[in-house]
């Protein structure tokens, strides 16, 4: 026997290292592939779950400026209140429940179920608390001691300082700030943004690992968009929309829009029915709003409230197809007259009636025959039937189609609709007359005024757009709107011409509600005939136009839907005035010169003389060389004070009161009633109760009208001389 | 038993190296040099080890104890001590040892009857507190001393290991109080490790073949019905659940007990192909419980990836594979069963350990050789190595 190692020793000790190595060690190899190669993916995922933490940052949603860079909407920060009930302390959660229930004014017992989910680290308490909500949880942790289990994440709520302002233009964002409505949701992709992530490490119990696996990806913050609209114009837009709206009784809310003629840019739009985006999914609608109230079927409710929800969010300047009645005219005459078919002096017989294809069709009047331009401006009904059938079918198509009507235009707004018309090769010699002038086909209210931009500013058919430019966080530009004419559709002979024409019947003809002294106003009125089954026959009543006459600026359509008021339906006395009132202020805030014609100037008012301290008689002198009376009250030798005072205004031939001691300056007179007055009646009652009268309106061109209203109410005490504004308007407009 | 022995030495022919050594007896004699390739492979282990271990409790060490260096530091106290008592051994010439074999089985006896009555610690009685010197665990004294004492007695009675009555039955008769204590701990991966070693020990001792399959067959059909039918073992019930799904949310208890598990996995996952990097751990940041302890193999395959993990397993084979072929350049039985013994166990602690971090087999108590923290534990190991460096000063083994 050998004394060290035998063979079978020496095999069976093989036998068993192979084992240990190829059998253990191979099996450890094997699996450690298995775990960290072909596993390795999934485990990495599992791991990474559990170790990392993945906070949103959120991006700053980019404002919305008005074209001088007021802030329309914007986003200011909030928070997000998280619990990590995995790291909160087990003493705290009473504490925590009771505290934050308190600041949040949340149930108390539903806060502590949550803290008490231990495998949580992201449970959602309450998002978007102000930040003042955030400093008292912040003032809470530190006086309670708690260092863990609660998180404030940084949000961001969406703000409309100017509440209902432009809301259907803004539209207005979903609690996601995802834009639901108009521009922010049109827009929504430029402004929302990318939100960046932060990945941080974290240990098991919760607390973060440090720097070592921390990595941020930055939220990129949306783009702003600064909007065509400019505060100014948007604001009288719709504060003389909101007083038609009333003044008129209408039915189915009513809608403006002001643009640039030359450049499409949309400076104000309006639509009256409308919401506060702050609160978009409130019936703003009090009457609506009560009515909905008192439905006590639940389902029923909520279907009501969505309706008319739906209903104050509409865009009707872009989604609400119109027959645009006589307005549409302007498009008519334009066609004729590129194709040399009339001249203004051309002369129509106007019958009262023509009947085509058995179909007997009438004017408002019988005028026996107008020339083509008295046809626009009396707006006959049988002159363009007439115009059309010169034109015929393929030329009227050809123009329809080139002012952009049978496409939409494109407008940076959603939910536009496409028109409804006739395809030329549909059409009927019936077809074309009643088209003519404007009714059968539909349009969109933002094809009609793009129309009639086309006819004003020289024949370029413009691109209605809504934002002009969009920047980036950093104030640079992004991206401009291409603002150049998609086409030109007719001369800018044939538009000159057309300008001329529409003054012309703003100043004289059925238009005439929209003058406006100095400011050379070109206008349309139009009287659509509803084509819906409704139970009655119901109108939208327009109004669409555009100053100067000589170098258009500025154009604005104007569109009631369904007046039930005392003015009618028609769009002179109901669409016109807001046209008037709305151009009067922006026109000089848009820098426009006025330039007024000698009948204009005789009937201006003229500033009054600054009296105030000189004697009776030097007084005197100076308000007669001022071509105005003047009236002493009172026994003193110099004059203290006049009515009305200095550089005010005053009509001309007006009396200025000059009162020359204390006691006579307490004196009062009583304003008269001056409802449905002639200009020379009201004049006479202003002078016998001793007050001035200023007149505006279609006074200043017609010697028919009557005057509408007054801006001090009759009954009120005034001091004598006191300047009291009438407004005279056309009674019986039409079309 | 001496007196045996001494019997058995002089009637055997023995080498003129031998002779010499017998004649001029020297507690520490240089017979040659030690065998440096295993050496190298050692002193690699150890600081690999160390480097892994201070990386792998650094989270814990710090957030528990407030000291990121709690850990290595001991360690590394422990490992310059094992280091020493390394060097010393190899020069110790190892036939000394066949004095030692009873006593120390005696002695590791008397630790496993006494660990069993001081108190638990985490449930389980498994280790014995030493106050400054960290805690001992019986079980690696009962295997060291089983090693010892069966090299012993195969040495000696090696012409008669055939028979039952020499071959088989004393070893069943000191295996059985072992086993026994082992698992009153309970402590079942030391109880398998020591079956599994004495089942080697005894393959390479020539035991007849048929003993073993009886062995396995009773072994297996004990373990079946333990942890099939005998409801008592719960312990070991959920570990095995645990292993076979250890993603089952089938109820809080098996989510619960899999947590070990399941981290350790979605460490080794991470770790991929080329790993995390050294000290890039994320699973060490508390969630993978005490990954400085059995553990830690999870953490190194994070951050060092497959290839690192491999290269320690080459190292671990390579080191098993020199420590045999040492010992089977042995110049007697008795060195070549001892060194075999000691570097089987560190092969088969290494297999089962890495096993259970991959779950490859349930979740089980056993240390790592060289990685895992435990100050007695490294001691204890290094002074093993140093046996088989002693040996290997008498082997032929070609030593460079």
């Amino acid at each position: 026997m050998v004394k060290g190692t035998t063979i079978r020793m020496w095999r069976r000790s093989l036998i068993a290292l192979l084992a240990l190595v190829v059998g253990g060690f191979g099996t450890l190899v094997y699996s450690l592939v298995k775990l960290q190669i072909i596993q390795g993916p999934d485990l990495q995922m599992r791991a990474a779950a559990q170790q990392l933490r993945d906070k949103s940052l959120s991006a700053k949603r980019g404002t919305i400026y008005d074209c001088n860079m007021k802030e329309l909407a914007k986003s200011a920060t909030v928070w997000d209140v998280i619990l990590a009930p995995a790291v909160i302390e087990e003493k705290d959660r009473d504490t925590i429940a009771t505290g934050l229930s308190q600041i949040l004014g949340m149930d108390k017992n539903e806060v502590l179920e949550r803290t008490k989910k231990k495998k949580s680290y992201y449970e959602i308490l309450k998002t978007k608390v102000e930040s003042d909500v955030r400093d008292k949880i912040l003032q809470f942790e530190k006086d309670h001691q708690i260092t863990s289990g609660i998180d404030l994440i940084e949000n961001y709520k969406r703000y409309y300082p100017y509440g209902k302002f432009a809301a259907t233009v803004l539209g207005f964002t979903g609690t996601d700030s995802q834009g639901l409505a108009g521009v922010e949701a049109q827009y929504d992709s430029v402004l929302t943004g990318t939100n960046g992530r932060l990945v941080t490490a974290q240990n098991a119990v919760g607390k973060e690992m440090g720097f070592q696996y921390e990595q941020e990806i930055p939220a990129k913050d949306g783009d702003s968009l600064v909007l065509t609209i400019d505060e100014v114009v948007q604001h009288y837009v719709e504060k003389y929309l909101t007083e038609g709206l009333a003044n008129n009784d209408v039915q189915n809310r009513a809608c403006a829009i002001v643009m640039n003629v030359k450049t499409g840019a949309i400076l104000g739009m309006a639509v009256k029915g409308d919401f506060d985006p702050n609160n978009p999914f409130v019936v703003a609608d009090s009457k609506q709003a009560a009515a909905i109230a008192k439905i006590t079927d639940s389902k029923e409710k909520s279907e009501a409230t969505q309706e008319a929800l739906n209903v104050q969010w509409r865009n009707k300047c872009v989604s609400d197809t119109y027959a645009p009645g006589s307005v549409f005219k302007m498009v008519t005459a334009s066609a004729a007259l590129e194709e040399n078919l009339v001249t203004e002096g051309t002369v129509f017989p106007c019958p009262g009636s023509l009947t085509i294809m058995g179909e007997r069709i009438n004017d408002w009047k019988t005028f026996g025959s107008l020339t083509f331009e008295d046809g626009i401006c009396n707006s006959s009904n049988v002159v363009f039937m007439q115009v059309g059938a010169l034109l015929g079918i393929d030329r009227f198509f050809k123009y329809f189609n080139a002012f952009g009507l049978t496409e939409k235009t494109g407008v940076d707004l959603p939910g536009e609709s496409r028109s409804i018309y006739h395809p030329v090769d549909q059409m009927t010699a019936l077809d074309l007359a009643v088209e003519s002038f404007g009714q059968s086909n539909q349009i969109t209210p933002i094809q009609m005024i793009t129309a009639c931009c086309a006819v004003a500013n020289g024949g370029y058919l413009v691109r209605p757009h809504i934002v002009e430019k969009v920047v980036d966080s950093g104030g640079n530009i992004v991206k401009t709107t291409d603002a150049s004419p998609k086409r030109q559709v007719i001369s800018a002979k044939t538009s000159q011409r057309m300008c001329a024409i529409l003054q012309k019947d703003a100043m004289k003809g059925t238009a005439k509600s929209g003058y406006i002294a100095g400011y050379r106003v070109a206008g349309k009125t139009g009287t659509s005939e509803k084509r819906e089954l409704l139970p009655k026959k119901e109108y939208i009543a327009s109004y669409c136009g555009f100053a100067p006459a000589d170098d258009p600026q500025v154009a604005m359509l104007v569109f009631y839907d369904e007046p039930h008021g005392p003015n009618g339906y028609y769009g002179s006395p109901v669409a016109g005035p807001t046209f008037q009132a709305t151009m009067t202020q922006i026109l000089p805030y848009l820098g426009v010169e006025p330039k007024y014609s000698e009948t204009e100037l005789e009937k201006l008012d003229d500033k009054a003389p600054d009296t105030v301290g000189q004697t009776v008689a030097a007084a005197k002198n100076t308000v007669a060389n001022a071509g105005l009376t003047a009236k002493v009250i009172g026994g003193g030798d110099k004059v203290i004070s006049q009515v009305p005072e200095p550089n005010k205004n005053i009509p001309k031939g007006g009396t200025v009161v000059l009162i020359t001691d204390a006691a006579s300056a307490k004196q009062t007179v009583t304003v008269p009633d001056m409802a449905k007055l002639s200009l020379s009646a009201a004049n006479e009652k202003a002078a016998e109760a001793g007050v001035n009268i200023s007149i505006t309106g279609a006074a200043l061109t017609s010697s028919s009208a009557v005057s509408a209203a007054q801006d001090i109410a009759a009954g009120t005490k005034v001091p004598p001389g006191t300047v009291v504004t009438v407004t005279f308007s056309e009674n019986n407009q039409v079309f | 038993m001496a007196a045996r022995e001494k019997a058995r030495r002089g009637a055997a022919p023995e080498s003129a190296a031998s002779v010499r050594a017998k004649k001029k007896f020297r507690v520490f004699s240089v017979r040659g040099g030690m065998d440096l390739p295993f050496l190298f492979l050692v002193l690699v282990l150890v600081v690999i080890g160390l480097i892994m271990m201070f990386s792998a409790s650094y989270a814990n060490a710090s957030y528990y104890m407030d000291d990121s260096y709690f850990y290595i530091k001991r360690q590394a106290v422990f490992a310059v001590i094992g280091i020493f008592v390394m060097i010393v051994l190899s020069y110790f010439d190892y036939h000394h040892f066949h004095k030692f074999a009873v006593p120390v089985l005696v002695l590791s006896i008397a630790l496993l009857g006494l660990v069993l009555v001081t108190p638990a610690i985490n449930g389980v009685h498994r280790w014995l507190r030493l106050g400054p010197l960290g805690q001992l665990q019986p079980s690696e004294v009962a295997k060291f001393a089983l090693i010892l004492l069966f090299a012993h007695l195969i040495s000696l009675n090696f012409s008669r290991m055939n028979t039952f009555r020499y071959g088989v039955l004393p070893y069943i008769l000191i295996l059985a109080p072992v086993c026994a204590l082992l698992i009153k701990e309970p402590h079942i991966s030391a109880t398998v490790i020591v079956l599994l070693l004495s089942a080697i020990m005894l393959f390479i001792g020539g035991v007849k073949l048929r003993w073993f399959g009886l062995g396995f067959g009773l072994a297996g059909s004990a373990l079946v019905y333990l942890v099939r039918f005998s409801g008592k073992v719960e312990y070991a019930n959920w570990r095995i659940a645990a292993w076979l799904d250890p993603f089952s949310k089938a109820s809080k208890e098996i989510v619960d007990k899999t947590y070990q598990t399941r981290q350790s996995l979605y460490a080794i996952g991470s770790g991929g192909l080329l790993g995390l990097g050294l000290g890039q751990s994320r699973q060490k940041y508390l969630y993978l419980p005490e990954p400085q302890n059995d553990f830690i193999f999870a953490i190194v395959c994070e951050e060092l990836g497959f290839l690192g993990a491999l290269i320690i397993i080459i190292l671990f084979a390579m080191l098993v594979w020199r420590g045999v072929s040492i010992s089977l350049h042995a110049k007697d039985k008795f060195g070549m069963l001892l060194g075999t013994g000691l570097v089987v166990q560190v092969g088969l602690q290494v297999v089962l350990n890495i096993a259970v971090v991959t779950n490859t087999i349930p979740n089980t108590g056993i240390s790592l050789p060289f990685f895992s923290y435990g100050g007695t534990s490294l001691v204890i190991l290094l002074a093993e190595m140093g046996i088989v460096l002693s040996i290997s000063r008498t082997s032929s083994v070609e030593k460079t």
